[in-house]
């Protein structure tokens, strides 16, 4: 593993059917995401899907990549830049940035990004994850 | 994982910084974790969850936000615009956690209100298994 190389790409279809299951798995039924007519109504004329829904791709793909020290050590930082919506496929990637040496191992930055089949930028932000042993 | 609905009206300008929006408890069970992991399609599932038992971590983080969803009375409208998350320990399924939120800012521009809720979830020996940063933007117009 070394500077510039890519993580793990994660891609994943939204379906409306989904953004209902992520509603009653979290608990959050803002209408924006589970009301056909309230999201008409929106400054987005449609449903949009959680921004944590689409943020869970990062965190699969940082998992696929570095397995269970993401589980233990990862951190994220994301913004929402815009919103996926359901019939998007999203994609989730990243490359690694930089590898720093620390006393209990190695600690490894990254950028990461979901993109709408547009290629446009739904969420972007940085991760780290430590490896050790 | 349960938690107590709100339905009174909040009057998001008066909060101060510092104050708790939400402590909740929850049992992580497999049920919620696999309902989570149906949603996301979680390939990650069959490597890590199914076979050490142990939680997806944004399954933590949609747990410790389900409290700020409730407890706040979040509006309908309002816009989930950042999020830091820092995963601290492995979580097994069938943990109690303690999720609290605490108001770090609280301010307004434009026509917007820009709220930032410091997360954290303890274990059940009270040690810290995640924090977090949650920024939403709620329209003032029915925020206030």
């Amino acid at each position: 593993m070394k500077e510039g190389d890519s993580i793990t790409e994660v891609v994943k279809e939204i379906t409306s059917e989904q953004v209902l299951l992520y509603a009653k798995a979290s608990g959050d039924f803002n209408p924006i995401h589970v009301d056909a007519k309230f999201a008409e109504g929106s400054q987005f004329g449609r449903n949009i899907a959680h921004g944590m829904m689409v943020a869970a791709s990062i965190s699969e793909s940082m998992s696929l990549t570095f397995g269970a020290s993401w589980h233990a050590s990862g951190k994220v930082k994301i913004r929402f830049r815009s919103p996926a919506y359901p019939g998007d496929t999203v994609t989730a990637s990243g490359q690694i940035k930089k590898i720093l040496p620390l006393d209990e191992g190695t600690e490894i930055r990254c950028s990461v990004s979901v993109t709408n089949q547009a290629g446009e930028a739904i969420i972007s932000g940085t991760s780290s994850v430590i490896i050790t042993g | 994982m349960d938690s107590k609905k709100h339905d009174e009206k909040i009057r998001y300008a008066d909060l101060e910084i510092g104050t708790i929006v939400s402590k909740q408890s929850y049992l992580l069970d497999r049920e919620s974790v696999q309902k989570y992991i149906l949603a996301v399609e979680d390939s990650t599932n069959s490597t890590v969850a199914e076979s050490s038992n142990i939680a997806p971590p944004m399954s933590i983080a949609a747990l410790s936000l389900r409290g700020v969803v409730n407890d706040l009375n979040i509006p309908g409208g309002t816009l989930h615009i950042g999020q830091e998350l820092s995963f601290l320990k492995t979580v097994p399924v069938g943990m109690y956690l303690e999720c609290e939120a605490v108001l770090s800012s609280n301010s307004v521009r434009g026509d917007f209100r820009f709220m930032v809720v410091d997360l954290s979830v303890e274990d059940d020996v009270k040690e810290h298994v995640m924090k977090g940063k949650s920024t939403i933007m709620l329209p003032v117009d029915i925020s206030d």
